[in-house]
């Protein structure tokens, strides 16, 4: 650091962080698919010419992290890198998360030099899978999933486009219009983001912006050594398990082992332990496998520190070859990777730490694209039986606690950790023919403790004239958010049917299903709690009445909170000595079992 | 004489601007008195009048307009001293206040979910439900509301807000529970959301819903004091209070719609900056920058235009309650003069988020602080000196500062000077990232704009943020120290009407929307004619659309091209005006792609009498130096640096950086390569070299 100016590192750092943002906004207005506007999924990085991930902003992780793979692609397969190129990358046995998530890979060239590579992904709407969503779950293999696959495909040259590979995207994808709009802004994302490291450059020339890489590297290494020197030493196996479904009626098993050397300044995540590939479309990329494991880890400590190669220096992951965390043997279909078994490895990595080291780690939170955040199909009749496919994303699914902060209410899932926006109900009744029926807290469905979980939701909505049909992929309905020390878990979440007398059946947790007028789907999702429910300030359970997210039964038999009178008002007061005497009971009764 | 006041009352200070005939405009600054806004008036005035050598009575009994806007409501809010306040809303919804719209600050940081703006407790469900044709589906059940009334008056509401879906489609059950309200708690104010702010995304029409009805008890009665304080002080004049619009209404109509003087202060500092950008600017694409202790507001002008949004939170984008109401785009930078400088565990220079506040803030003040902040930086530096702060009211502690800038300096291996110009640089940088993302996103590029600077400490980096920028011309306006007090001079009384109306431009239903335009120019005319004792010079109205391309989720206003539309050309005008608009903003057009079209509006402005610009003395340039002063300039060292009085310096005049230069409210760095120059109406441009910064930057 003594021979580069400290200020100057400050300054150049903010500047990529504000170029990928840049990036992102530019994304998020002119993209065209409520994938991209409303879920927000979609992320940019930069990435150095020598491909390591240098700035991601505050991106999806299970997006940024393993982006340098994708670059890696595009310098190993290309000998002939030149200024106006641009490759669209999105193959998962070569370093990309899934094939619904395409990403624009631009070179960056300074003084004749690849310095940079500009990247933005985005899951598409529709990637030409074998039928019409992103999500196969079924999927035996590659071929069944049906996706186009792009290995680094040269998709610009001289900035102007290759129409061949345009014409074949139009052919094979749906609503080629939505998916050409949407490459269009990634590529315009990706261009923004060459313009302004071209600008950066030159205002400082390349030997500095050199040499300012492999300082921000030590920099970043540096403060990953700091946090990493403050944990404590030790060795756990944590296992986790994503529900049962068609073809693995006994769940999917998960083994992280993590080893924690302050010594050193070393973590070591091994996936190694873990079953073969699966013939079914649950298969982790290797990038998602990396990426899902250090994204548990990253949920689980200081979030201030940069995310990059130079942090990722004291980061170990070890994954096996044929693994269904791991790296896939092709043709292993790895269709749902960023979801169901990848957030799985995000909350069980997570939830281990929590169970090892006290004051780390977090409990776990919901998993899986529910009912509520469904693809919904059908015709409208306002305007005249047009055809109408979108995912929506009501209600909301619960986040898991901390050992500080309870659990955050709009969590939606582990890869996207809060990002997510919400719909509209107005919105949602004007675009498509559905009325929604109710969203509210589901009472009593938080994941107690210390701190507790955030509630799911219930969200109830059907077709108002005519058939819709809803796929969702949901989890989480054998296995629930598990809480940790002392936690109790979230409760299962249940995909529901309510008939038109109002009767409600369940439904399978993985489906496609057809709603007739009357008829409603809904959903109820929540996180895990961390630490004894009993040591909750009183206060707080109070406050958790007051807003109907914990009955006064529970308060009573879970938290241990008696009130003086039960009423839903402020005047609602606590019962100190009565409290402290229940708490007493439950504990004693917690020691008997 | 007839003069025109204008005030803004912050939290600490209360700024008033009195205007003369001539145009001359004559600065007081006092204290706030959170529960009577006249204490502050008066204290101001009183400072005015003195140096005008005429009775403060005098001045309010000559006020022709006095303008009035306050961060009183924002403060309550914000404070959580609003109203008791009681929610209605269709049964099986009753989480909209508390969901929000989703989104988060940062995936990896932990932070406690948000309360609600009303708890669930003062909640009530009412049985009703109507479609998004307007249909009702689940008749009003006046049961209901009658239960949720009793049992809101049983708890002590003052107030209650009521937003049901889709009523602004079909408001009849918003308005028979209005009428159930009179009978049974007729000294209950209340607001119905429809009324108040007819948009879809019942999120945001049942916040502003909200946050209305709970200010009403609290605005009522600190306006009508207010409006009787003045009275009885001898003013005869007319009483208009700003609204977060950037405009003005008369005292009963902010009464009924309290929400609306939600950020009016900060809502005029682009009001002053467009008329400044008149009379000094050459460019009418202007970025306003506001400078307080712990926040930094931006806001935009582009062709002469202000800048609005529909998107206002208050604590937080995402977090915070959203306001819902289009206002003036203002958005709020954590970074001020109070940002404190600090060592990451890596060794990183960091300034920010953290602030000193006003207590104990800077270790300058002398008040016992001792983090290191960017004033403090400042004072090490020599921009500002020990015996000039606030026209020497205000003395500076260096020592204090020098110590401060020590505990940063040592660990970085630089000297004290280094180390608090290397803070400045980062300081910048923050603002800088910040700027070019709010004006990139709105298809601005900062190289081509220049910025009006406001705000105490704004002078003291304006410089260096312009140069980050690649900005070349800085407006200082003398009256920086008090810029919003100044838009609401030049602020006109605004009003918008709205109504939801779904079409779509492929088989438009002129007819209909015809009937939708004229409604509203009946009510907006309705509103300016009974403006007619304030006898504004000028009155016009502008009719607008909300509308968004097939199946996109975000909507954009788009300015009607007609005040109706005839069978014949049908849509075709607007869809082109809206492609435009599009390309403008989002860099794309979808040429031949109809529309959808939500919200039609008429915006009704009264133009006001505003004081003309006084010119100031035209000394042939010449620049007279008070003194000079060592200050430290980045790869410079200390250097003899002239300082310059404000108030003596001729129109016209020429400084060259390195120079200092002082108003009673506000000091102005003039960095090296740049030069200051006194326009004709005694405010200063700032010319900078964006050519230099790479250079002295690389050292």
């Amino acid at each position: 650091m003594a021979n580069f100016d400290p200020v100057l590192l400050s300054v150049i750092a903010n500047r990529l962080d504000s170029i990928v943002r840049e990036m992102e906004n530019t994304l998020l207005r002119s993209g065209r698919s409520a994938v991209l506007n409303m879920a927000r999924d979609f992320s940019c990085a930069i990435i150095t010419g020598d491909n390591r991930l240098i700035a991601s902003a505050e991106g999806l992780p299970v997006h940024v992290i393993g982006m340098e793979y994708l670059a890696e692609a595009m310098t190993d397969l290309h000998d002939d890198l030149a200024p106006g190129d641009a490759f669209l990358h999105n193959d998962p046995y070569l370093g990309n998360t899934h094939a619904a998530d395409h990403t624009i890979l631009v070179p960056v060239f300074v003084e004749g030099k690849h310095l940079f590579t500009a990247a933005a992904k985005a899951h598409q709407a529709d990637c030409g899978n074998a039928r019409p969503t992103t999500y196969m779950p079924y999927a035996r293999d590659v071929y069944e999933e049906g996706a186009l696959i792009f290995p680094a495909v040269r998709v610009h040259r001289d900035y102007e486009e290759v129409r061949d590979i345009i014409r074949m995207c139009q052919r094979r994808i749906r609503v080629p219009d939505q998916w050409y709009g949407d490459f269009l802004a990634q590529v315009g994302a990706a261009r923004i983001g060459e313009a302004r490291l071209t600008e950066l450059s030159e205002k400082y020339g390349a030997d500095t912006i050199e040499r300012f890489i492999e300082e921000w590297f030590d920099y970043s290494e540096r403060r990953m050594i700091h946090v990493i020197e403050h944990l404590p030493a030790g060795t756990i196996v944590g296992e986790g398990r994503h529900d049962p479904f068609g073809p693995v009626p006994d769940g999917i098993p998960i083994t992280v082992k993590i080893t924690v050397d302050p010594e050193d300044a070393m973590v070591e995540l091994d996936l190694t332990d873990n079953i073969d590939c699966l013939a079914a479309g649950v298969n982790e990329s290797r990038t998602c496998a990396m990426n899902n494991v250090m994204t548990g880890l990253f949920n689980s400590i200081d979030p201030d520190i940069p995310h990059n190669a130079g942090t990722f220096r004291r980061v170990r992951v070890k994954l096996r070859e044929n693994s269904v965390v791991g790296v896939p043997r092709f043709p292993h279909s790895c269709s749902v990777a960023t979801t169901n078994v990848g957030e799985r490895l995000v909350v069980t990595t997570q939830r281990t730490f929590a169970d090892a080291w006290e004051g780390y780690g977090l409990a776990e939170g919901a998993c899986g694209i529910g009912p509520g955040f469904a693809v919904v199909s059908g015709e409208d009749r306002r305007r005249d039986g047009s055809p109408y496919v979108n995912q929506k994303f009501l209600g909301s699914q619960g986040g898991p606690a901390g050992p500080d902060i309870d659990g955050w209410l709009t969590y939606g899932n582990a890869v996207t950790n809060g990002l997510m926006f919400r719909d509209s109900v107005e919105i949602d009744e004007q675009k498509y023919p559905i009325r929604i029926d109710e969203m509210r807290i589901r009472e009593d469905s938080e994941g107690a403790g210390y701190r507790r979980g955030a509630p799911g939701t219930r969200v109830t909505y059907g077709p108002k004239w005519d058939t819709m049909t809803a796929a969702y992929v949901t989890d989480n309905h054998h296995f629930p958010p598990q809480g940790t020390r002392g936690g109790g878990d979230g409760a299962p979440s249940i995909a529901f049917k309510v008939l038109v007398d109002g009767s409600e059946v369940s439904l399978e947790p993985i489906a496609q299903v057809d709603l007739a007028p009357g008829e409603l789907l809904g959903q109820l999702l929540s996180g895990g709690g961390y630490g004894d429910p009993l040591e909750r300030e009183p206060e707080l359970v109070r406050d958790d009445v007051l807003s109907r997210f914990v009955s006064f039964e529970r308060a009573r038999d879970v938290y241990g909170v008696v009130f003086e009178a039960e009423v839903l008002t402020d005047v609602l007061t606590v019962v100190a000595k009565l409290t402290a005497a229940r708490r007493d009971e439950l504990q004693v009764g917690e020691g008997a079992q | 004489m007839a003069y025109r006041i204008s005030v803004d009352t912050g939290g600490t200070f209360t700024d008033i601007v009195v205007a003369t005939s001539d145009g001359a405009l004559h600065i007081g600054k006092a204290l706030t008195s959170e529960t009577r806004a006249f204490t502050g008036i008066e204290a101001g005035l009183a400072q005015v009048a003195s140096e005008l050598g005429v009775g403060a009575r005098e001045i309010l009994a000559e006020a022709e307009v006095l303008t009035y806007g306050t961060t009183r409501a924002t403060n309550a809010i914000v404070e959580q001293k609003t109203a008791r306040t009681a929610f209605f809303t269709t049964a099986g919804f009753p989480e909209i206040l508390l969901l929000r719209e989703g989104g988060k600050p940062d995936p990896f940081r932990h932070i406690p979910f948000p309360k609600p703006y009303i708890p669930r407790h003062l909640t009530w469900e009412i049985d009703e439900r109507v479609d998004s044709e307007g249909d009702v589906y689940r008749p009003l059940d006046e049961e209901s509301v009658v239960r949720a009334l009793d049992a809101a008056g049983d708890v002590g509401c003052e107030a209650v807000a009521v937003c049901l879906l889709w009523s602004i489609l079909n408001p009849m059950h918003e308005l028979r529970i209005g009428e159930i309200i009179r009978e049974r708690l007729p000294s209950t104010p209340f607001t119905l959301s429809h009324e108040l702010n007819p948009v879809v995304r019942e999120y945001r029409r049942a916040s502003s819903t909200a946050i209305d009805a709970s200010l009403k008890p609290l605005m009522q009665s600190y306006v009508t004091k207010l409006e009787e304080d003045l009275r009885e002080a001898g003013f005869s004049g007319h009483l208009l209070i700003a609204t977060s619009y950037g405009g003005s209404w008369r005292p009963a109509d902010i009464v009924a719609k309290p929400a609306y003087s939600v950020g009016s202060g900060p809502s005029m500092a682009p009001v002053a900056a467009v008329t400044y950008a008149e009379t000094d600017l050459e460019t009418d694409n202007v970025i306003v920058c506001d400078t307080g202790g712990t926040t930094f507001d931006v806001g935009l002008i582009s062709g002469g235009s202000i800048n609005y949004t529909a998107e206002t939170w208050l604590g937080g984008r995402w977090v915070g309650h959203i306001t819902g109401l289009r206002s003036v785009d203002v958005k709020s930078i954590g970074a001020g003069g109070g940002s404190i400088a600090w060592l990451d565990p890596g060794g990183l220079l960091r300034v920010g988020p953290h602030s000193a506040g006003a207590d104990p803030g800077p270790a300058w003040y002398g008040q016992g602080g001792t983090a290191p902040t960017v004033t403090d930086a400042a004072v090490v530096l020599g921009y500002l000196e020990p015996t000039q702060f606030l026209g020497g009211r205000l003395a500076l502690d260096v020592n204090a500062a020098r110590s401060a800038i020590q505990t940063i300096a040592t660990p970085l291996g630089m000297s004290v000077e280094e180390a608090a110009s290397s803070a400045l640089v980062v300081s910048v940088e923050n603002i800088v990232a910040a700027i070019r993302e709010i004006t990139i996103a709105q298809g601005i590029d900062p190289r081509e704009v220049a910025i009006v600077a406001g705000g105490g400490a704004s002078g003291l980096t304006i410089g260096q943020i312009a140069r980050e920028l690649g900005c070349r011309e800085v407006l200082v306006p003398r009256t920086a120290g008090a810029l919003s007090a100044c838009g609401a001079m030049y602020s006109d009384v605004v009003t918008e009407f709205s109504t939801a109306h779904y079409a779509e431009t492929r088989e438009f239903p002129v007819a209909t929307v015809n009937d939708v335009l004229d409604d509203l120019g009946r009510r907006a005319d309705g509103f300016l004619a009974d403006l007619d004792d304030i006898d504004p010079p000028e009155v016009r109205k502008e009719f607008s659309v909300d509308a968004r391309y097939r199946s996109q989720v975000w909507e954009l206003p788009i300015d009607l091209p007609v005040e109706r539309f005839d069978e014949q050309s049908g849509a075709s005008d607007l869809e082109q005006a809206f492609h435009e608009q599009h390309e403008r903003v989002f860099a794309v057009r979808e040429e031949g792609q109809y529309l959808e079209c939500l919200i039609w509006k008429c915006r009704a402005i009264a133009r006001l009498a505003s004081p003309a610009m006084a010119p100031i003395e035209d000394g042939a340039g010449t620049a007279i130096v008070s003194d000079h002063g060592e200050a430290f300039f980045r790869g410079m060292d200390f250097v003899d640096t002239p300082r310059y009085d404000g108030g003596t310096l001729p129109q016209g005049t020429e400084i060259h950086g390195p120079a200092i230069l002082r108003e009673p409210t506000t000091t102005v760095v003039v960095y090296p390569g740049s030069t200051l120059r006194v326009t004709g109406f005694g405010n200063y441009v700032l010319k900078i070299d964006t050519t230099t910064a790479a250079r002295t930057e690389r050292r």
